[in-house]
């Protein structure tokens, strides 16, 4: 199966006062298409740089980034990104944002609306087509984020420790969304995060980077017909299984932190 | 009440009801009224303040009277005010039309700020009264040199938070705004410029204020016309009365102007602005 | 050996906010870059005032003086007395006014300002009193001033303190009243009286956004100095820059005004400094 994104030997160092840091050796990493990747790693390991140089925001200091097995050029709506801290226009409204990439690239306007209605829809935003962003909480900000990264229909979706910013029960609430909707619809995802519970519930495969300056620990495969697919993750952390692939990758993890 | 729990209760009360606000509203009328009884009550004993240093509180009312009806040198108080108002609009504008486009351009494009901060500095430290004599060699004691005087004054604060403001903006919105396809002149345009406009505007108005309290001054120095003149008049002419006039007159529009200036902000641009401390 | 290179590359390579991603020029601007492009622009536009003003320039002398006659009037004002004093008495007589309105309304106003902060009453009656004056613009006093006190040191003294007054109460009544309430509730927890609290906890908290009213009142200070020289004055940087411009002596109005600027940055620069070494913790910003 060929694949939809490609990382080939991406490298990052960055200059500082002091001198050079390396944040990240060079990784390789494919996505294939309708896959849902998570990379999990200890802090400092380079994830979230690993993220923005797949979403075209950093440049890689060597290496190069595939989409489809082309060059991947500038950031841009075939690889959108859902960010940490929501990162929504404050003065448009939650339709506005969502149709933002839309009207960006001139789509007409039947398409546009029709679009928008689908993500209101979808992510349950419908009464709150009007409001502000800072009207919203947390968890509402983060669906529009993710509604107007979907609505322009990108190759694939990235998101950068989407549900970081959030309290715990919005937390859980969200990561059930997601899992349905990826169940339902098949997107292609690069996931972050640093929750190995997270990790496990949402993906096909989960990437664990080793400490800072990071590299490609291990890939570890998660089933799709596992038994506690489609479970709400409290009922899915009780299962045998679950909490099997969940300590073989915090076991790895903790490998990274605790060796000096 | 002790100071510390009335600084508490200051607190709790700060995000709470406006019931709460009549009882400081009182205190402060009752401060006010005070100290027109004094000043009313000192100018009323024979002999204890001379008319000519300070007048009765009656005698400036009636002064303020006079002024609105008859001219005194060159203009009634109005006259006068009309005056002062248009050449402040001319240069408050042409700090506003030269410095948010500049200060978003600096913003914008680092190597500009690179060209433009070395000779800006060096000129912004010069206050803009020390301009008045160049300023009146170069344009004679017309209009121009009162409204170059205005520029000068409100230049900086222009460019300064408007640059402040579009920098500001959280890189996270431009990161998103690329990502989801918008070129360099979109982000900008629909992005950048809105979410900075707030505190830019909050910047024209401290602008807006540096420039009103500079043309008073240039006023002072140099014109036949305008409510600085009018109170250097008043100076000349012993009448501590028009002085006083004069001086309620423009602190009056002057804080006339900024509360138009916060409505227009309010009903213009509802959004939250960042938070960023304006330059004064 | 290994210091130098990472200085030396420091100072050339991408600075922090180099973002290689977008064209050159929307990217930060390495430090050495910076410099050349500074001094390059700097350069040009002494060039231009040369090429401006030279015999068969453009622009007649009367107008902007070449730089060789301002650097001319600046050594002779260094020489020889102007106006019945040297240079050094001129900008002595600046510089004491000044500093003695910016001290006095500090003396007034700083202590009334925390009185202002920490006690609601006292808010209540001095703050609506603060707020009709502060539209009133430092310099409409100077008629009054005049009027009162003739033209003299005092009536300067007297516009000065006006000026640094408003901002000396204002931003200290502004820094302590927007302590965050649960500091004081810590120590009164810790049990420090009411008074400790003030001084221990509060002012210290508040000194970065005190000084930054210090700093602001000293703006206001020199600005208003400046337009009071042009007024009433026997001595002072104002009134060599007002005398020069009836006199077209150009350049010395010129050599004036670049004193009069380098002071207030001066002072500006000192104000930081002395807001670095008071508060390291805060972050020098600037203050409304």
């Amino acid at each position: 199966m060929s694949a939809k994104m490609e990382l080939r030997g991406v490298s990052k160092t960055f200059q500082a006062r002091g001198g050079e840091t390396r944040a990240l050796e060079p990784c390789d990493l494919k996505v294939a298409s309708g896959e849902f990747v998570t990379v999990v790693g200890p802090s400092g390991c380079g994830k979230s740089t690993l993220m923005m140089i797949a979403a075209g925001l950093e440049a890689p200091s060597s290496g190069e980034i595939l989409v489809d097995g082309r060059p991947a050029g500038p950031a841009g709506p075939r690889r959108t990104v859902v960010f940490q801290r929501f990162a929504l226009f404050p003065s448009e409204t939650v339709a506005q944002n969502i149709a933002f990439g839309l009207r960006v690239a001139h789509v007409e306007r039947a398409e546009i609306e029709r679009r928008v209605a689908e993500q209101l829809r979808l992510m349950g935003l419908a009464r709150f087509a009007g409001a502000y962003p800072h009207e919203l909480s947390g968890g509402m900000q983060q669906r529009v984020a993710i509604a107007r990264a979907l609505a322009v229909q990108p190759d694939i979706l990235l998101m950068d420790e989407p549900f970081g910013a959030l309290d715990a029960q919005t937390r859980t609430v969200l990561q059930e969304e997601v899992s349905r909707l990826q169940r339902e619809l098949h997107y292609t995802v690069l996931f972050i995060t640093h929750s190995v519970e997270e990790a496990v519930y949402l993906s096909d495969r989960v990437v664990v980077m080793s400490r800072g300056p990071g590299r490609i620990k291990r890939e570890i495969a998660v089933p799709r017909d596992a038994d506690w697919r489609g479970l709400e993750i409290e009922e899915a952390g009780n299962r045998a299984s679950f909490l099997h692939t969940k300590r073989e990758i915090w076991e790895l993890i903790r490998d990274e932190i605790v060796r000096h | 009440m002790s100071g510390a729990s009335a600084t508490l209760a200051a607190g709790a009360r700060r995000s709470g009801a406006s019931a709460a606000a009549r009882r400081p509203a009182a205190y402060g009328a009752a401060a006010l009224l005070g100290l027109l009884a004094l000043w009313g009550i000192a100018t009323a004993i024979p002999g204890f303040v001379p008319p000519r240093v300070l007048p009765s509180p009656l005698d400036v009312v009636l002064r303020f009277g006079s002024l609105i009806a008859e001219p005194f040198s060159g203009a009634t108080l109005f006259g006068h005010a009309l005056v002062s108002l248009q050449r402040w609009s001319l240069g408050v504008l042409a700090a506003i039309g030269l410095g948010l486009p500049l200060g978003v351009a600096l913003a914008w494009l680092p190597p500009l700020r690179a060209i433009v901060t070395p000779a800006f500095e060096l000129l912004r430290y010069i206050p803009p009264f020390a301009w008045v004599p160049i300023a009146v060699l170069w344009f004679g004691a017309t209009t121009t040199t009162q409204a170059a005087i205005v520029f000068i004054a409100a230049f900086p604060a222009c460019i300064i938070n408007t640059q402040l403001a579009v920098s500001e903006v959280d890189s996270i919105l431009v990161r998103a705004a690329r990502t989801l396809g918008a070129g360099a002149a979109t982000t900008l345009r629909r992005v950048v410029l809105p979410v900075a406009a707030p505190t830019v505007f909050t910047g024209l108005r401290i602008a807006f204020g540096n420039g009103w309290m500079a043309l008073v001054g240039a006023e002072l120095i140099v014109g036949k016309q305008g409510l600085g003149f009018l109170i250097s008049q008043g100076q000349i002419n012993d009448s501590a009365a028009t002085i006083l006039v004069g001086m309620t007159t423009i602190g009056v529009l002057g804080a006339l102007i900024d509360l138009v200036l916060q409505r227009v902000q309010r009903l213009a641009l509802p959004w939250k602005p960042s938070i960023v401390k304006p330059f004064e | 050996m290994a210091r130098p290179l990472a200085v030396a590359r420091w100072f050339v390579g991408a600075a922090p906010g180099a973002d290689r991603t977008l064209p050159f020029w929307r990217r930060e601007p390495s430090r050495a870059q910076w410099l050349a492009i500074a001094f390059a622009s700097l350069a040009a536009l002494l060039a231009t005032w040369w090429a401006l003003t030279r015999p068969d320039g453009v622009v007649s002398p009367l107008f902007l003086p070449p730089p060789s006659e301002v650097w001319d009037a600046f050594v002779r004002l260094l020489r020889r007395p102007y106006l019945g004093s040297t240079l050094g008495q001129h900008v002595g007589a600046s510089l004491g006014i000044v500093i003695g309105g910016w001290l006095l309304a500090g003396a007034v106003g700083l202590p009334l300002g925390i009185a202002m902060g920490w006690w609601q009453k006292a808010r209540w009656i001095a703050f609506p009193v603060f707020q009709i004056l502060r539209p009133v613009p430092p310099l409409a006093w100077i008629p009054l001033a005049i009027l009162w006190l003739g033209i003299g040191d005092s009536a300067r003294i007297f516009v000065v303190f006006i000026a640094a007054i408003v901002p000396w109460v204002m931003n200290s009544m502004q820094a302590v009243y927007s302590i965050d309430g649960l500091l004081v509730r810590a120590a009164m927890t810790l049990g420090a009286s009411d008074r400790q609290i003030l001084t221990r906890v509060v002012c210290r908290t508040a000194l970065p956004t005190l000084v930054a009213g210090a700093r602001i009142a000293l703006g206001n200070a020199w600005t208003t100095l400046v337009a009071a020289e042009l007024l009433a004055a026997t001595a002072g940087l104002g009134y060599i820059a007002l005398n020069a411009s009836r006199t077209l002596e150009i350049g010395i109005l010129l050599v004036a005004m670049a004193i009069i600027g380098i002071l207030g940055a001066l002072f500006s620069i000192g104000m930081h400094v002395l807001t670095r070494l008071v508060a390291p913790w805060a972050r020098a910003g600037r203050a409304a």
